[in-house]
């Protein structure tokens, strides 16, 4: 939600790289490191982020009960002692179901965006590194996936996917997400690219017969770090909204598996008489989503104190 | 300058078809097509084959574009295939209410930016412009559909109906049915909580923004003249900086636009809103070609319109910007 | 179950009794009322489109040549009288002599054979064109007289025009002739010509759907209300919020696990349900195409399903419906077996055929074959369509998995739902509710082996075989038997798997009087005051 798209981050490569790092005894990195620690929202966020994962890994062991069993005995629970977030209509845990769905959130939001960094990052570099045909035609592609807005190409992709269940159905949202989320990497880096392609010391490589790859991996790819980090991080934070508005509009990963989107809109409709029911998946979309926001807002901050 | 404004608004036609041709054969890579549900309980192969074959749809998929563009070129936007409705009328009653619903999020997204951002930027690095901050983020982080459902608990039930929970009024004069009543007062009532949920996600964005335009506006030379020259703070900072950053931020809301069109399509959705969004969802569900084609269509238009004025506009307010 | 049925009648009773309480004030005339629909309507063509959401606009557009009353009643709409011969293969209608269509022409003779002539001529590609399979032929025999002339005796004849979806439905042979199909199904008011109470001012897709009184119409005094306009609200939270709010009048289709949240919200609405007709059912392939091409006439058994211990095993005795019921509607339906629904004509209780019995099911699985070496996995088809679909799948999916047995859920749309089970695409069992009966008769086109909704696929003919004969007696005793008959034999074989009634409900404003309760057949305004 917060990436912008060729306003400003390509100038945030210049500066890390502009930083001189003879003025003060630290590299840059340990100074952005050092703001980092500093800034409130970075460490709150971080903790969100953490917690999220912790909970993802250990869901099994965290959680009280199973999340897919049912049960026509305890169904609408208030929460109680045995049940701490209720229960829902066919009588299953809510906080085992939580708990579960941080999983697929989690899964989703991570994989997504890793997935539009390994093909973006690459297509970016090339594009920017080779210019000419190549450029062109890597960023027609680009724009056209750009042209979409982010959902209507999510939707279209996952109708043509076919929603379904389980693993599977995990990677065709992960996919979709991912595809739309490429063209953001690949600007990001050609910018970067672009920035520091002209300067001497790249052509001075150059001169010396240094490859095209060493150059691509010892001194374009540093320069960019910086914005790919910060992108990454907000973009997990988009990646697990998507994820919910198309579980919403029932497009995402299907049931049984529990994802919090789907309880949030399976249980949106008994919202009079249980509301903790859909309250409770739409907090931990919210607070997750928050962490990871936070927390790259922080790097962001770190990163480029310019923007302070 | 005009020569490369032609030369631009050229360039967005093929931009434009080559976006409806990825849709078209998206749609038809869908598995199913609508015969089965036109045809209902009537359905025969024999019928079946017959419908394809007036619609059509047994032809190769660029055969089908084909005709789908020629016809386009006369103004026909074609009829849906499972409602027999023509599609341009139907997408020209849809626009205005999902314009209006786009224009008016902008306008919430920047009644929460422009406070926060004055904030942040007068109070930098103080718990205030923290609050402000995270006041933002917290708009950015939750669904759109979420925000809507706990507006309409508020305001529809709670309050019992304050606030309309679903259906739409028209400006007077813009009303396009037969039977209609257009009123101002009514038409708010009915936007007013689908551009809250809508707009709060962008004000995160603008926030950041706002408040990092007005920080480098603050410090340049000219302010620090005029409050030499003694003029007080506040109007200094609400007069010029306010003002300077506005132009930029301007520009990076138009391309909040595609977020907002797709989160218009759930807000729609679930305030039961008769625009576009409902629109090109509904088609595409139910896989009417025709519709979603309509639906693709108008959508890209916006889009890469948008995006081109947001582009010129740049580069006319930044003198420093030269276009060959 | 005794309590649904129970409370149903009870609701049913006080309707009545609310409806015979306030008959007592005089009926205001006047006013406008504000419906909402949980769908779109697919198009307006009558005689076409599919959908409860059109025929509940053709069923106040619309006239016919007769109606039918909750408790099984004829009555006349443009018909005034009717008479069946002895034989049973002539039926003449007597029309009245006032009734025009809303462009002015008179609804004669010669309007009902252009009607009927239409409907069954397959280039219309009529959506209720097989249920005219009995009919020979129409003739006019003054221009009040109309006759139908029957190849053989039909007993569900005047069913069938009064109520088999909206009944016969009559246009304007002008209109029809002046317009083409598109403009009727995309509801333009000029080709939208009928002889109903209300006639059509607009349709704006996603919008709303208006229609005014008819002034001409030939019952006089009636409609009373002014105008009724449509809207659709698909969130049965958003149809909460807004029938609160008193910005609705009716809900026309409200889904049942809500029922509870809206009477706590509204003690004083008027919450209208009765006996299932719908049926919620867990049909189970028991063929498929021995070449692989869809709906191919060479069959071969389905892996799983055709064998019938395993359909008896995960469809009669694996399932437990009472469990279902309580989960999927809160203990809101009826759990149910066979083929007739528990509010349709001549239905009959089987359900005592089918107990809960997992060691039963358990036993017929190993008999088949499967066991701890060989388990049962098979896929569970259901749509996004009605959230209560996937409710009842999951249990499904619980409920063998106590067998041992896996089922993999697949959740898809309508659309791509529609284009596999009715095609004979790939699918082990689905979940879906079906039509609404009137009759058992009208379910020919869903259970017939040569239907081509035959979503089973199966090949009995004896099936084919009860549907005629039940057609076809004259006698409503020997019907009942048929029926009897038929019901057992449905559950013998489970080529037709029902595990419940699907419940239907409505829910009025207080100050909305004059409404009859019809289940899905016949929503209808005609009477219908605005007592405020």
């Amino acid at each position: 939600m917060s990436t912008l798209r060729n306003v400003e981050l390509p100038v945030v490569g210049e500066l890390v790289d502009a930083a001189p790092a003879t003025e003060r005894s630290e590299s840059p990195l340990a100074q952005a490191l050092r703001r980092l620690r500093k800034s409130k929202t970075a460490l709150c966020g971080g903790v969100i982020a953490m917690a999220l994962v912790v909970v993802a890994i250990f869901a099994d062991v965290l959680a009280p009960h199973s999340p897919t069993a049912s049960d026509q005995n305890h169904t609408f629970e208030t929460p109680s002692r045995a049940y701490p977030l209720g229960t829902d209509q066919l009588g299953r845990d809510m906080l085992s179901r939580l708990i579960h769905g941080s999983r697929i959130s989690l899964a989703v939001g991570v994989a997504s965006v890793l997935l539009a960094l390994f093909v973006g990052v690459p297509l970016g570099l090339v594009a920017g590194f080779y210019g000419g045909r190549l450029d062109a035609g890597i960023m027609r592609l680009m724009d056209l996936i750009l042209a979409f807005p982010i959902y209507l190409l999510a939707i279209i992709l996952m109708v043509i996917f076919t929603p379904t269940a389980g693993l599977i159905g995990t990677i065709k949202v992960v996919g979709a997400i991912a595809i739309v989320r490429i063209p953001i990497y690949a600007r990001l880096v050609r910018g970067s690219v672009l920035s520091i392609k002209e300067k001497e010391y790249i052509e001075a490589c150059r001169a010396l017969g240094v490859r095209d790859r060493s150059i691509l991996f010892n001194h374009v790819l540093p320069n960019s770090l910086a914005p790919i980090i910060v992108t990454t991080t907000l973009g997990i934070a988009t990646s697990i909204i998507v994820e919910a508005t198309l579980a919403f509009l029932g497009l995402g990963t299907q049931p049984p598996t529990p994802s919090w989107g789907w309880d949030l809109k399976a249980n949106v409709a008994f919202i009079h008489q249980n509301p903790w029911l859909a309250l409770f998946p739409g907090l931990a979309i919210f607070v997750t989503v928050l962490g990871f926001n936070l927390f790259g807002d922080g790097l962001r901050d770190a990163l480029d104190p310019r923007m302070k | 300058m005009r020569i490369y404004i032609l030369r631009r608004l050229v360039a967005v036609v093929p931009t434009i078809l080559m976006i409806t041709l990825v849709v078209f054969v998206m749609m038809r890579s869908i598995p199913g097509d609508p015969v089965v549900a036109l045809l209902g309980d009537a359905f025969t192969e024999e019928d079946a084959a017959k419908v394809r074959q007036e619609y059509g749809l047994d032809k190769p998929i660029l055969a089908q574009y084909g005709l789908w563009l020629a016809k386009l070129a006369q103004g026909d936007w074609g009829t849906s295939i499972l409602s027999g409705r023509p599609v341009l009328k139907d997408v020209l009653v849809r626009l205005p209410v999902t314009l209006e619903l786009i224009v008016l999020s902008m306008a919430v997204a920047l009644a929460i930016a422009i406070p926060a951002a004055i904030i942040g930027a007068l109070r930098q690095n103080t718990w205030a412009d923290y609050s402000a901050t995270t006041v933002a983020m917290i708009g950015v982080s939750i669904p759109e559909f979420f925000a809507g459902v706990l507006l309409l608990l508020m305001f529809s039930v709670a309050l019992h109906g304050t606030l309309p929970s679903s259906g739409w009024v028209y400006l007077p004069g813009t009303c396009p049915m037969v039977v209609c009543t257009g009123s101002v007062w009514a038409n708010m009532m009915h936007v007013l909580m689908p551009a809250i949920a809508l707009g709060i996600g962008r004000a995160a964005l603008l926030t950041r923004l706002l408040r990092a335009s007005m920080l480098e506006v603050i410090r340049t030379e000219y302010i620090t003249t005029a409050r030499a020259k003694g003029l007080a703070e506040k109007p200094v900072v609400l007069k010029h900086a306010l003002k300077n950053a506005l132009i930029p931020t301007v520009t990076v809301m138009g391309l909040q636009v595609g977020f907002l069109i797709g989160g218009a399509i759930v807000v729609e959705t679930l305030f039961a809103m008769p625009g576009l969004g409902t629109f090109g969802i509904d088609a595409i569900i139910a896989r009417d070609y025709q519709q979603v084609q309509g639906f693709a269509l108008i959508t890209a238009f916006a889009f890469v319109i948008i995006n081109l004025i947001v582009d010129l506009t740049y580069s006319l307010l930044d003198p420093r910007i030269r276009y060959a | 179950m005794r309590h649904p049925v129970r409370n149903a009648a009870v609701m049913i009773v006080i309707a009545m009794m609310l409806g015979g309480v306030t008959a007592a004030h005089a009926q205001k005339r006047g006013g406008a009322l504000r419906v909402a629909y949980g769908n779109e309507i697919a198009g307006l063509d009558f005689h076409v489109t599919a959908g409860y959401e059109m025929i509940w606009v053709a069923t106040n557009v619309g006239c016919g040549l007769l109606s039918i009353t909750p408790e099984g009643k004829f009555i006349p709409d443009a018909a005034e009288s009717w008479q069946i011969s002895p034989d049973g293969l002539l039926y003449t209608f007597k029309l009245r002599n006032k009734v025009v269509f809303h462009d002015g022409t008179k609804v004669d003779a010669a309007a009902v054979k252009f009607n009927i002539d239409r409907i069954m001529d397959p280039a219309t590609r009529s959506s209720v064109r097989t249920f005219y399979e009995a009919v020979h032929s129409v003739e006019v025999v003054d221009p009040l007289t109309v006759q139908i002339r029957l190849k053989h005796p039909y007993a569900f004849m005047l069913h069938m025009l009064a109520a088999y979806r909206m009944g016969l439905v009559l246009y304007s042979p002008a209109a029809i002739q002046k317009y083409s199909p598109e403009d009727r199904r995309a509801g333009k008011p000029e080709a939208t010509i009928s002889c109903g109470p209300f006639r059509l001012v607009e349709w704006v897709k996603g919008n709303q759907l208006v229609m005014d009184r008819f002034d001409k119409y030939f019952e006089p005094g009636l409609p009373y209300l002014d105008r009724v306009t449509i809207r659709t609200i698909k969130d049965p939270v958003t149809q909460m919020a807004a029938f609160k709010a008193g910005e609705i009048d009716f809900l026309v289709d409200f889904s049942v696990d809500h029922v509870d949240t809206l009477k706590a919200q509204n003690p004083n609405a008027q919450i209208m349900t009765g006996k299932e007709t719908t049926p919620m059912v867990a049909m189970m392939k028991v063929t498929v195409p021995a070449d692989g091409k869809p709906m191919s006439k060479n069959r071969a058994p389905h892996p799983i399903f055709s064998d019938l211990r395993v359909r008896k095993a995960l469809g009669c005795y694996g399932i437990d419906r009472k469990e279902i019921v309580k989960l999927a509607f809160k203990g809101q339906a009826t759990p149910w077996l066979g083929i007739i629904p528990p509010g349709t004509q001549d239905t009959v209780d089987v359900t005592s055929l089918c107990p809960y019995d997992p060691a039963k099911a358990k036993a017929l699985l190993a008999e088949a074959g499967y066991g701890p070496q060989k388990p049962l996995t098979f896929e569970l088809l259901t749509n996004t369509e009605k959230a209560v679909f996937n409710v009842i799948a999951t249990v499904i999916k619980e409920q063998v998995a106590r067998l041992g047995v896996t089922a993999n859920i697949r959740l898809v749309d309508k659309v791509s739902w529609l284009n596999t089970a009715t095609q004979d695409g790939p699918f082990d069992m689905y979940v879906e509710d079906l039509a609404s009966l009137l009759v058992v008769d009208q379910n020919a086109y869903l259970a017939a082996s040569t239907a081509a909704w035959n979503s089973a696929r199966h090949t009995d003919t004896k099936v084919d075989d009860y549907f005629a004969r039940y057609a076809r007696e004259l006698d409503p005793v020997k019907r009942k038997a048929i029926a009897k008959e038929f019901q057992e034999f449905s559950v013998e074989n489970l080529y037709w798997n029902t595990i419940s009634g699907s419940p239907f409900y409505q829910v009025a404003q207080p100050w909305m009087k004059g409404y009859t309760y019809q289940a899905e057949f016949k929503v209808i305004y005609k009477k219908v005051w605005l007592d405020r």
